[in-house]
C-alpha cells in the first residue's frame, strides 16, 4: 500500500518539475540562512558562519540530484527525454521518416488485414453463452474416408441418445435446410433450421424479442411457431416492433412469429434466417430410417461431468445401438466434440489463410529488413553525433536505448497507419466474399476486433526490436574514439562495416523473389482457370433456380413437370429471350451422381458399379448453352414418359467407357438398384465437356437424362437473352410467378457470375498474393537502391580520387554495378533455389492446386526481380558516374 | 541508473574525524520520525540540529542528506509538509508526523529495539548466554 502511494506521488513528481525545483531551492536557502543565523549567534564572523553552514549542508547539487531522483521516476523521465529527442530526430529527416513509416505500415497493415480474416473465420466462437461448453455429437463411421467423425445423425439415433444418455443436461437437434417463405412479400428461398423445442435452451441463447420455443412445441399439431433472425425481421418486416403474433408461410404452411433472434446468431456457422419446431415425418423417423442421417445434434454437459466421461457413455450407447440395428447402424459410432472443434473443419480456405499468413509474414520481414538497413545507413551518417555523446559520457546502453526508442516511435506510427491500411484493405477484400451465401454471411462478421488490435500492437513492438537491434548492437560494439577519428578522416569506410547492410539486401531480394514466385503460382492458377475454355458460351446468359415447395407438388412429378414447362414457356415468350432451357444442376455448380452399368460390362456387385455426374436437362439445353453436340441428337419434346428411355453422355464419358467406339446406339442401365423397373437407356448423343467447377483438372464423365421423363422439384433455368442478361431478371421472376406466385426464385445471376463464383474466392487469393508480392518487390528495390545510394555517397571522395587518377566514367559505373551485381546474384540465386520447392509445397497444402508451367514461371519471376534490382542499382551507379572529381575532392 | 549508488553514498558522511559515527542506512528515517514525534512540527534545519543534539553530537550528519529522506517519508505518507514562518520570521517548510507516521514509528522503534536486544545478547559475556 505504502509503496503504491509512494509511486503515485513519484508519478505526480514527473510534472511541474520547475515549481518543485524552485521549492527545494527555497527550502535549502532557508535552511542555510537559519544555520548562518545560529552560527552568528554563536559569535562567528559572517563569512565563517556562511562557510560552516555550507560545509555542514554538504554538496548542494548532489543533494538536489538525489532529491530529484527520489522525486520522480528516473527511468520514465529518461524515456520521455528519449521520446522527445527521437521525435526531434525523426522530424529532422522527414523523408527517411516517411519512407520508414510507410514501409512498416505496409508490412504491419498486411498482417493486420490477414489476421482479422483469420481471427473472424478460424477463431470464431458460437455467439451463445459459454461458447466453449457447447458440444456437438456426431455419428461416426470409420469407413468414411472424408471426415469420418463428422456425419449427421438420424432421427432414431437422436431420440435413442436423448433417452439413454445421462451425462448431458440437454441434447438438442437441428435440421439445417433451405425453405421457401412467403407472406406479405415475394416468396423467397432462405436458409433455416427445424429445431427441437429445447434447442435454444441447450444453445443458452435468448431471443432479443419474444420467447424461445416452449416444451412440447415440437409435437405434431403444436408446432406452428417460428423465430426470425434479426436480418430477416429487418428485411421483411422493416423491424416492426409488433411483429410478434403475425404469421408467415414456410413451404406453404402458416406459422406464427413468436420471437426474433440476435443478429449474431443468424450468421453463425451457416447462415440461418428462420427457426421452427422440428417434427419428424414418417419419412425421417419411420422404421428403417435409421440410416437417414440429416440432423445436427448439440448438447451441454451436466455440471461436474467431464467430456471424456460423456464420450465414453456415448460410445457405449452407440455400440449397443449398432448391435441392435445391424442393418442400418453396423460400424456406426458416436463422437462427442466441442462445437468449436466441429467448426474447425479442414476446408481449403483455412489452408489458404495459412499460406496468406506466411506471405504477409514474409512481407513484414522484408519491410523490417528494409527499415533496418535504412537505419544502419542513417546511423552511419550519425556516427559523429553518437561518438560525441559517447565521449561526453553516455553509456552504450543509454545510446542503444535512444536508438530503440526511435525505432519504437517509427513502428508505433507504422502500426497506426497500418491499421488504417488494414481497414481499407479489408473493405476491398470483403466485397469479394460473394461467391455464395455462406461466404457473404461470413464476410459480415469479419472485422478488426480487439484481439487483432492487440496482436498488431505486439507486432509493432517486436518490429521495433527487430529493426532496432542490429543498429543498436553495432553502435555498442565500437569504440567511440576510433569512430570519431574515422568520421572526420572522410576515408572510405571499412569493408566489414557494410556487411550487415549487404546481408539485409540479399535477404530482401531472396525473400521477395520467393514471395513473387509464390504469388505467381496463384496468379498462374487463376489465369489458367479463367482462360480455360468453359465448354459453353456464357455470354448473355441468365440463370435462376426454383425449388418447388407446397403440398400440390409433394410426390407429384407430373405437377412438377408441368410447372417447369409452363414457366419455361412463359420465359420463352419474351422478345428479349433467344432461347431457354432447364437443368437440374447448373454447369460449374457441381452435380448429382448416378450409378450405372454399361451394356456389355456386367458388374456382379452393386457396390462395384461405376458412377458419374448426372444431370436432368430439358430439350434445347445444349443448344441454349451452346455446348457442342458431337454426335447423335439432342433431347426432343418426345423424349417424355412412356417413350423409349434415352440418355446423352459427354465426351469424357465416351472416352472413358467406350474407348474407341461410337457410343451412340449403345445402352446404359442407370441407378439400377433403386427401382426394379429400371430400363436400359439408349445413348442418343454425345456432347462436349463442361467442368463442374472452375479450375477442374480433368473433365469428369457425365450423363444427361431428359427432364420430361425424369421430372424433379428443383431445377435451374438457363436463359440466353438478346440484350444485357441482368435486365431480364425481373421479367424472369414475373414469368415464373405467373405460373405459381408462391414459389421462391433464388440465385438469379449471369452464367459468368456462376463460373466466377465456382472459383470460391480464388481470385481473392490471386489478387492478395500478387499484391503482397509486389509490395515486397518494391520494398526490396528501394532497399537495394537505398544501400547502394548510401555506399556511393560514402565513396564519393574515393570515386573522386579514382577519377582524378584517370578512371573512366564507365569504370566507375562498372565499379558500382559490380557491387550491386554481387548482392543481386547472391540474393536472387538463394531465392530461386527456395522457389523451386514452392510448387510442390503449395500443392501439398492446397488440394486441387495444380500448376504445370512452373519452370517458365520461376524463370520469369527471377528475371523480374533481377531487372528491378538492376534498375535500382543503375540509378545510384549513374550518380556515381557523374561525380565531378574536383567537387568530390573539395567535399572534405 | 546511478541513483541507487549515489543515494547510498549520500547517507554516509564525508567526515574524516573518525570519532563520530556515520548514520546507518535506514535509521535516518527512524530518527526523523522520532524527532517529529517529540518536537511536533519542525523544519529541515531544526530536525537536523535536533538529531545531532539527541545523539550527543556523536553522529556526523550531512544535513543535505536529510532532504531526500524527508521526501521519501512524505511520499510514503508518514509525514506532511507545509510552508510556515520560523521563530525568526523566516519562511521555512515545516514537517509534521501523520497518523500513519506515528504508527510506523511505533512499529520501527519496536523492531529496532528487538534487533538491538538480539545483537546485545550476542555481544554480552559468554556466561550470560545460557
Amino acid at each position: 500500500m505504502r509503496a503504491l502511494r509512494a509511486w503515485f506521488s513519484r508519478f505526480a513528481g514527473l510534472f511541474a518539475r520547475q515549481r518543485r525545483d524552485r521549492e527545494l531551492a527555497d527550502e535549502m536557502e532557508s535552511h542555510v540562512q537559519m544555520h548562518i543565523e545560529d552560527n552568528l549567534a554563536r559569535g562567528m564572523t559572517p563569512a565563517e558562519a556562511r562557510r560552516q553552514a555550507l560545509i555542514k549542508l554538504g554538496g548542494v547539487e548532489q543533494t538536489k540530484e538525489t532529491y530529484r531522483e527520489r522525486r520522480g521516476i528516473p527511468f520514465l523521465e529518461t524515456l520521455l527525454q528519449d521520446i522527445r529527442f527521437a521525435f526531434r530526430m525523426l522530424r529532422k529527416s522527414p523523408g527517411f521518416t516517411a519512407v520508414a513509416v510507410l514501409t512498416l505500415a505496409l508490412g504491419i497493415g498486411a498482417n493486420t488485414t490477414v489476421l482479422s480474416v483469420v481471427s473472424s473465420i478460424i477463431l470464431r466462437k458460437p455467439p451463445v453463452r459459454d461458447p466453449d461448453g457447447l458440444l456437438t455429437i456426431t455419428s461416426k463411421n470409420p469407413a468414411n474416408v472424408f471426415a469420418a467423425d463428422r456425419s449427421h445423425v438420424s432421427a432414431a439415433d437422436y431420440l435413442d441418445w436423448q433417452e439413454q444418455a445421462t451425462d448431458f443436461s440437454g441434447i438438442a437437434a437441428a435440421d439445417f435446410d433451405d425453405f421457401t417463405i412467403s407472406g406479405e412479400f415475394a416468396p423467397e428461398f432462405v436458409p433455416g433450421a427445424r429445431v427441437s423445442a429445447n434447442f435454444f435452451q441447450v444453445m443458452e441463447i435468448q431471443p432479443t424479442m419474444g420467447r424461445p420455443f416452449l416444451p412440447g412445441e415440437d409435437q405434431p399439431g403444436k408446432d406452428h411457431a417460428v423465430l426470425l433472425s434479426t436480418q430477416l425481421w429487418k428485411a421483411k418486416f422493416a423491424g416492426d416492433p409488433h411483429v410478434l403474433g403475425q404469421s408467415i408461410k414456410i413451404n406453404g404452411n402458416s406459422y406464427t412469429i413468436v420471437g426474433v433472434m440476435p443478429e449474431a446468431f443468424g450468421v453463425w456457422d451457416s447462415p440461418t434466417q428462420i427457426w421452427f419446431p422440428l417434427v419428424f415425418s414418417p419419412d425421417e423417423s419411420g422404421p428403417g430410417k435409421r440410416s437417414f442421417r440429416f440432423l445436427r445434434v448439440f448438447a451441454r454437459l451436466k455440471p461436474g461431468i467431464r467430456m471424456s466421461e460423456a464420450s465414453a457413455q456415448m460410445n457405449t450407447i452407440a455400440v449397443r445401438l449398432a448391435a441392435a440395428h445391424p442393418d442400418t447402424s453396423k460400424n456406426w459410432g458416436a463422437s462427442v466434440m466441442t462445437e468449436r472443434q466441429y467448426m474447425t473443419s479442414d476446408w481449403n480456405a483455412e489452408r489458404a489463410l495459412f499460406l496468406l499468413m506466411m506471405a504477409v509474414a514474409l512481407v513484414l520481414l522484408v519491410a523490417c529488413a528494409n527499415v533496418a538497413s535504412m537505419l544502419l545507413a542513417r546511423n552511419s551518417g550519425r556516427a559523429q553525433e553518437f561518438s560525441i555523446r559517447a565521449v561526453l559520457g553516455a553509456g552504450r546502453l543509454r545510446l542503444a536505448r535512444q536508438l530503440l526508442t526511435e525505432c519504437l516511435l517509427l513502428s508505433i506510427a507504422g502500426g497506426a497507419l497500418g491499421i488504417l491500411f488494414a481497414y481499407a484493405g479489408l473493405r476491398m477484400i470483403l466485397t469479394q466474399f460473394n461467391w455464395n451465401d455462406t461466404a457473404a454471411t461470413i464476410a459480415t462478421t469479419i472485422g478488426i476486433d480487439s484481439r487483432v488490435l492487440l496482436l498488431t500492437a505486439a507486432i509493432s513492438f517486436f518490429v521495433a526490436i527487430i529493426v532496432g537491434i542490429a543498429p543498436a548492437l553495432r553502435l555498442s560494439r565500437r569504440d567511440p574514439g576510433e569512430r570519431l577519428k574515422q568520421a572526420t578522416r572522410g576515408a572510405t569506410a571499412a569493408r566489414q562495416h557494410h556487411r550487415l547492410q549487404r546481408l539485409l539486401v540479399v535477404g530482401q531480394l531472396s525473400l521477395s523473389l520467393i514471395l513473387l514466385t509464390g504469388a505467381g503460382l496463384f496468379v498462374e492458377d487463376f489465369v489458367a482457370e479463367t482462360r480455360a475454355a468453359p465448354g459453353l458460351n456464357p455470354y448473355n446468359m441468365l440463370t435462376a433456380s426454383v425449388s418447388l415447395r407446397g403440398l400440390q407438388y409433394y410426390g407429384a412429378p407430373q405437377h412438377q413437370s408441368s410447372f417447369f414447362q409452363n414457366a419455361l414457356r412463359e420465359i420463352q415468350e419474351s422478345a428479349q429471350v433467344e432461347s431457354a432451357a432447364l437443368t437440374s444442376t447448373l454447369p460449374f455448380d457441381g452435380s448429382d451422381s448416378a450409378h450405372f452399368v454399361v451394356e456389355g460390362h456386367p458388374v456382379s456387385k452393386p457396390a462395384e458399379q461405376p458412377s458419374s455426374g448426372c444431370f436432368v436437362v430439358s430439350p434445347g439445353y445444349f443448344q441454349t448453352l451452346q455446348i457442342p453436340l458431337l454426335q447423335g441428337r439432342e433431347f426432343t419434346p418426345s423424349d417424355g414418359p412412356g417413350a423409349a428411355p434415352v440418355v446423352i453422355v459427354d465426351a469424357a464419358f465416351a472416352r472413358r467407357y467406350f474407348a474407341n467406339q461410337n457410343p451412340v446406339g449403345r445402352h446404359l442401365l442407370i441407378n439400377s438398384q433403386q427401382g426394379a423397373g429400371s430400363q436400359w437407356s439408349e445413348i442418343v448423343g454425345v456432347v462436349g465437356d463442361v467442368n463442374e467447377f472452375r479450375g477442374e483438372e480433368k473433365p469428369q464423365p457425365h450423363i444427361f437424362e431428359p427432364f420430361l421423363a425424369h421430372p424433379t422439384g428443383t431445377m435451374s433455368f438457363v436463359v440466353r437473352t438478346r440484350t444485357e442478361p441482368t435486365s431480364f431478371s425481373d421479367s424472369l421472376r414475373h414469368a415464373v410467378w405467373a405460373v405459381d406466385s408462391a414459389q421462391a426464385i433464388s440465385d438469379v445471376k449471369t452464367m459468368d457470375r456462376v463460373i466466377a463464383d465456382s472459383g470460391q474466392g480464388d481470385n481473392i487469393m490471386a489478387e492478395l498474393m500478387g499484391c503482397f508480392a509486389l509490395v515486397a518487390l518494391l520494398m526490396a528495390a528501394t532497399g537495394i537502391y537505398g544501400v547502394l545510394s548510401y555506399l556511393v555517397a560514402q565513396r564519393t571522395h574515393e570515386i573522386g580520387i579514382r577519377m582524378a587518377l584517370g578512371a573512366e566514367r564507365r569504370n566507375v559505373l562498372a565499379l558500382v554495378m559490380r557491387n550491386g551485381g554481387v548482392l543481386i546474384s547472391i540474393g536472387v540465386g538463394a531465392g530461386a533455389l527456395v522457389s523451386l520447392t514452392l510448387p510442390r509445397a503449395v500443392g501439398a497444402v492446397l488440394s486441387g492446386f495444380g500448376v504445370h508451367q512452373w519452370g517458365p514461371l520461376i524463370a520469369g519471376t527471377t528475371l523480374m526481380v533481377t531487372l528491378v534490382a538492376l534498375l535500382a542499382c543503375y540509378i545510384p551507379a549513374r550518380r556515381a558516374m557523374r561525380v565531378d572529381p574536383m567537387v568530390a575532392l573539395r567535399h572534405e | 541508473m546511478t541513483d541507487k549508488a549515489s543515494e547510498k553514498s549520500n547517507y554516509k558522511s564525508s567526515s574524516k574525524t573518525g570519532d563520530k559515527t556515520d548514520v546507518q542506512q535506514g535509521t535516518l528515517a527512524l530518527m526523523i520520525l522520532r524527532t517529529l514525534d517529540s518536537m511536533g512540527a519542525l523544519h529541515g534545519y531544526g530536525i537536523a540540529r535536533r538529531i545531532e543534539q539527541t545523539s550527543g553530537n556523536l553522529l556526523s550528519l550531512n544535513y543535505g542528506t536529510l532532504y531526500p529522506a524527508l521526501l521519501k517519508l512524505e511520499q510514503e505518507g508518514y509525514i506532511a509538509s507545509e510552508w510556515g514562518l520560523s521563530t525568526n520570521n523566516r519562511k521555512a517548510k515545516y514537517y509534521k508526523l501523520t497518523r500513519a507516521g506515528r504508527k510506523q514509528l511505533e512499529r520501527e522503534a519496536q523492531e529496532w529495539e528487538q534487533t538491538a536486544a538480539i545483537v546485545a545478547r550476542f555481544l554480552s559475556p559468554a556466561g550470560e548466554r545460557t
